[in-house]
């Protein structure tokens, strides 16, 4: 299972439908938590930074405080400059702009990353 | 950094939001199994609230060379036009708009595309932060001879800081991306400025499950003179 984190909603299709696989969109980092809470752990996440709520950045600190989180890889999938940023601590195995990024750059990820 | 930079960077990455989803949604479209007439709505939508936005930026700049009529203005028709363009982004999105009617004063003063615009950032906003499967509040009234027009949210707080300004009647530049989490204010900026050019108050009452921003406009005395059989 894939999650999907991002507030746009119609960004989010956009992901899902280029992923091709099953996938679980939410619009905030707490549904994303609840969903993992209830048992299931997401082969790959592509999640937004600025949400509603808590931003990427807590959502990413929340995973890796877990044993069982801290092995999920991220996408992060942004419009911010966060170019040279390391975040590999933080599970992060990819970093896509909102502005460049393809359909199937996406679906690479999911090959690469998504198990 | 400068204020003014700083206003115009906010605006900016808002802007370029709609961008990166209208580029995603294009370079979708040749995979598309069906018809892709979801993807075209939903092109169409997106382009035509980033113009709308582009238009209400480039009308503040007109504000100040008080380039605009002040008239009579039938509110319920204009929130009417308002919810009726934005009902396909709230059923989409799956959220519920419920309207309120209860003023006796039917017309304003104000300016018809100003006032328009103002609702249109409120209920966007409102819709943006509703959660999905809740709904947003549009509510008209009278109060203390001035009609008010006030839109809810089910969503998150608003900032104490943001609601002091709110209090003090404006805002005074779109401010930082964490406002609210996940919008620059842009549309509050826009219909802030709006508000005060039409001499009318704009504010906001933060509730424990959300928030209310409201306009109140002065009722048209000029129109009082005539029968209201003359607007229905």
């Amino acid at each position: 299972m894939i999650y999907i984190i991002d507030d746009d909603e119609i960004m989010a299709e956009c992901i899902a439908r280029a992923c091709k696989g099953e996938v679980r969109i939410f619009s905030n980092a707490i549904e994303a938590m609840n969903g993992i809470s209830e048992g299931e752990l997401p082969s790959l996440i592509f999640l937004d930074v600025l949400l509603d709520g808590p931003d990427g950045f807590t959502f990413l600190n929340e995973m890796v405080s877990y044993p069982d989180t801290a092995k999920v890889p991220v996408i992060i999938v942004t419009s911010l400059d966060l170019q040279g940023w390391d975040l590999r601590e933080y599970g992060v195995v990819k970093i896509l702009h909102k502005d460049t990024m393809t359909p199937g750059e996406i679906r690479e990820c999911v090959e690469e990353y998504g198990g | 950094m400068d204020k003014e930079v700083d206003g115009i960077l906010v605006a900016a990455h808002e802007l370029k939001a709609p961008l990166a989803v209208l580029r995603q949604l294009a370079l979708g479209l040749p995979e598309m199994e069906t018809s892709g007439e979801r993807m075209r709505s939903e092109m169409v939508s997106v382009s035509e609230r980033a113009i709308k936005q582009v238009n209400d930026l480039t009308k503040i700049r007109h504000l100040e060379d008080g380039l605009f009529v002040m008239e009579p203005v039938a509110v319920r028709a204009v929130c009417d036009e308002v919810t009726r363009e934005l009902s396909y982004l709230f059923s989409h999105n799956r959220r519920d708009l419920y309207i309120k009617y209860s003023n006796k004063s039917k017309l304003v003063t104000a300016n018809r595309e100003l006032l328009y615009s103002v609702v249109y950032n409120f209920l966007l906003n409102a819709m943006h932060y509703s959660g999905e499967g809740t709904r947003a509040e549009l509510m008209v009234k009278d109060f203390k001879g001035r009609v008010k027009v006030a839109v809810r949210d089910f969503g998150p707080a608003l900032p104490m800081d943001v609601w002091r300004e709110m209090k003090r009647g404006w805002i005074n530049k779109p401010t930082s991306i964490a406002m609210r989490p996940g919008s620059s204010g842009l549309g509050l900026y826009i219909a802030s400025k709006f508000s005060r050019a039409m001499g009318a108050r704009v504010g906001a009452v933060r509730h424990r499950d959300g928030t209310s921003f409201f306009v109140d406009l002065p009722v048209s005395k000029q129109a009082s003179l005539f029968s209201d059989d003359l607007y229905n």
